[in-house]
């Protein structure tokens, strides 16, 4: 069995950033594009979605939680197709893949981003809640001085490993032919046909050495604390 | 929006669903005894004695958790399996009757096969974790009790452990297999006649994209509500009650 | 005690340390076939740590623990398993296997280690919940149970092995007040009874009706070894006679 590294050497630039020269960020910048763009708003959605089912037990927590649910209980493929279809007929225009992708992954994101705020206000000591309205906060004041900033610390790490999973889950970009690393390398490996085990390897190794690392980082700083 | 149901419940559409519903059901089901399997394996390796053959397992828990679950289907299906051997690929190709669907579906494809062996695979590594996580949490006295009682490691590990952990783990790996259930849907980039296949190709044919995407929605989320509630069924911690049993007014032991 | 003193348990110069730390130092004891030795001490003292090192839960930095004459400090494998099977263990926490109910508890390790069969292994649960009072406890889970029924079900689950040797590690400290007499009645039982037992306790009244020797550890090593009457009526160490007098009247603290 011969093991070509030829077609990844000759492809290496097209895999790493896609077709950046002609302002086309594709291959793994792209992937670390949408991760990020899907991770901030992510946090931006489910956060305060979090905030609200905390702080608003009974039907409005209830909502939310179903809501999350029924989002889960999809494959992460439908939200895709979903906001493909959706988006464009609400807006009455067309929308770039790679935006349907960072809508429905911020989306799918933001009920695992709500589930861990909610358990991070939660696991906090109930006296804080208390000190803090001894002092005569009101309720946004002590979430927003008190409580939030602790459970955003301690919940770093169930975020650094929910954008570890959004790098990986950004691979589904794939059905949508949006050029990310794993489309890029489905791309080499229909023009060149002959070496599938080489590209998909080295795809999976870049991917190892990403999500792999960014573990290892969370855990480092994790316990620098 | 108007829905036209009629355009995808009717003639072909039903068909291509119908046989999109078993396919899914058969590569679950099939994934999910594999993935069983290939946890014992696993397990073994990870709680093993010597610490080679549990670097071994934690080496192969780090591959499979860092790379995307497409990526590993999309090896298994264009690398792997062109390594296997030619015999048993033509052997695969050929037409088996019993191996066949109703509509002519076959059963051992490349795609199922690649399919099944990917999501089992990946989902044994994801449930060799959460049982590994549940004997974590069982308190270091048991393996104490049971030590001083003169069970071996791996007696200890069998009779008191890992029936523990087990339980403990039980929901987590519920989560796991529904979880193969839904990523059998990535099934359709190499071209497996699942349901999100169908339901893309019932979408080109007569491009009642909303009906087909809401009848994949409910079908999805159906199979997996059955399959949760089955599955919570087995939980060995409901046959064991959590509140003291009801008692008798009893008269104090005599000292 | 009728007979010349057989030596079943020799401590000789047993030594454990954790890194720098030394919990036991050098500490030589001998117990006879039948005594009952309480050991007693501040915390941290170490006395956990020495009878944890019997049964080898922990195990020697150096010197030795003879067993019935045979040396243990390297022992392994079978060898060390079934010194395991001849010395029972009562520990704090009881630590009750939870997915098992009071009969299961006991003949778990009768059919798997002793690889009795299912009946005598039956037999002897039912007898064991008998004796300590807990005849119609057999189907009961341990979380259906109270603190002080779980701990007679774990004695009961040690005395099925038909140990040699018994060893309680703080039986009662884990339970509410009310439970603890239920559970030194079956210890003086077994004691009256002739077992070889070493008891770790607080419980000084126990300790004064039932031991045929107390000793107090501080710091890892032995500083006072006497039958009751003399351990508590004539204390002979300082240290000895100061922990007995925060013990039995801590209201009464000078601050000595």
């Amino acid at each position: 069995m011969l093991f070509d590294p030829n077609v990844i050497l000759g492809n290496l630039d097209y895999l790493l950033w896609g077709r950046m020269a002609q302002g086309e960020p594709g291959g793994l910048l792209l992937t670390l594009l949408l991760s990020l763009s899907a991770g901030i708003a992510s946090l931006g959605l489910g956060i305060p979605m979090g905030l609200l089912a905390w702080s608003r037990p009974g039907p409005i927590r209830q909502t939310l939680f179903w809501w999350a649910d029924l989002i889960r209980g999809i494959p992460l493929i439908f939200v895709i197709f979903w906001v493909y279809f959706l988006v464009p007929a609400l807006l009455g225009r067309d929308v770039p893949g790679s935006l349907s992708v960072i809508l429905a992954l911020a989306w799918f994101t933001s009920a695992a981003v709500m589930y861990s705020t909610v358990a991070g206000l939660d696991a906090l000591p109930k006296g804080q809640w208390e000190a803090a309205q001894a002092s005569g906060m009101s309720r946004l004041q002590a979430l927003r001085w008190v409580l939030l900033p602790q459970a955003l610390r301690n919940l770093r790490p169930s975020f650094v490993g929910l954008f570890i999973s959004l790098i990986k889950d950004t691979s589904l970009a794939f059905i949508l032919n949006v050029p990310e690393l794993t489309t890029v390398a489905g791309q080499v490996n229909n023009r060149t046909q002959l070496y599938p085990t080489e590209i998909f390897l080295f795809t999976a190794a870049l991917y190892f050495l990403l999500c792999g690392g960014l573990a290892r980082l969370g855990q480092a700083t994790s316990r620098v604390k | 929006m108007q829905f036209d149901w009629t355009g995808i419940l009717t003639g072909a559409p039903l068909e291509w669903l119908k046989t999109g519903i078993v396919t899914t059901l058969v590569v679950t089901v099939v994934g999910s005894l594999l993935a069983a399997l290939l946890t014992l394996g696993l397990l073994s390796l990870r709680l093993a004695g010597q610490k080679s053959l549990r670097a071994l397992a934690v080496g192969i828990t780090e591959l499979f958790r860092n790379t995307p679950i497409l990526v590993q289907i999309l090896f298994w299906y264009f690398g792997a399996y062109n390594l296997l051997p030619r015999g048993w690929r033509d052997w695969i190709n050929d037409d088996h009757p019993w191996a066949t669907l109703p509509g002519n579906v076959p059963l051992l494809s490349p795609e199922f096969i690649a399919s099944a062996w990917g999501l089992g695979l990946f989902t044994a590594v994801f449930v060799t974790e959460e049982i590994r996580a549940g004997l974590a949490a069982v308190s270091p006295g048991q393996s104490e009790a049971a030590l001083s009682q003169g069970f071996s490691r791996w007696q200890t590990l069998r009779h008191v452990l890992l029936p523990q952990a087990l339980s403990n783990a039980f929901q987590p790996v519920v989560g796991q297999f529904l979880n193969l259930m839904k990523l059998s849907s990535l099934a359709t980039a190499i071209g497996l006649w699942e349901i999100t296949y169908q339901v893309r190709q019932i979408e080109s044919y007569n491009s009642h994209a909303l009906e087909a995407f809401a009848a994949g929605t409910l079908l999805y989320l159906t199979i997996g509500l059955i399959m949760g509630r089955a599955l919570l069924l087995l939980d060995p911690a409901k046959r064991r009650p959590l509140t003291p049993a009801p008692q008798p007014v009893e008269v104090r032991d005599a000292v | 005690m009728n007979e010349a003193p057989a030596p079943i348990i020799e401590f000789r110069q047993a030594e454990k340390s954790y890194g720098p730390h030394q919990v036991i130092r050098g500490v030589d004891l001998t117990v006879n076939k039948g005594e009952v030795v309480v050991i007693c001490g501040p915390s941290g003292s170490g006395k956990s740590t020495l009878i944890r090192l019997v049964n080898r839960l922990e195990s020697l930095s150096d010197g030795d623990i003879l067993i019935n004459g045979r040396s243990t400090a390297h022992l392994d494998g079978a060898e060390l398993r079934r010194l395991r099977t001849s010395v029972g263990f009562v520990f704090q926490q009881f630590n009750l296997y939870p997915h098992l109910t009071a009969h299961g508890n006991i003949t778990l390790a009768l059919e798997k280690v002793l690889k009795l069969g299912k009946a005598e292994a039956d037999r002897r649960a039912e007898e064991l919940l008998n004796r300590v009072g807990l005849a119609d406890k057999g189907q009961h889970y341990p979380s259906q149970l109270s603190g002080g029924q779980q701990q007679r079900v774990a004695i009961a689950r040690t005395l099925a092995m038909q140990p040699e040797i018994l060893l309680f590690d703080e039986p009662t400290s884990a339970l509410d007040p009310e439970m603890i007499g239920e559970v030194l009645a079956v210890i003086r039982q077994l004691a009256e009874g002739g077992s070889t037992m070493l008891v770790v306790t607080h419980e000084m009244g126990f300790a004064r009706e039932v031991a045929d020797r107390v000793v107090f550890i501080d710091q890892g090593q032995i500083l006072e070894d006497a039958p009751p009457a003399q351990f508590f009526g004539a204390t002979r160490h300082p240290r000895a006679r100061h922990f007995l007098k925060q013990l039995l009247s801590p209201l009464h603290n000078d601050g000595e």
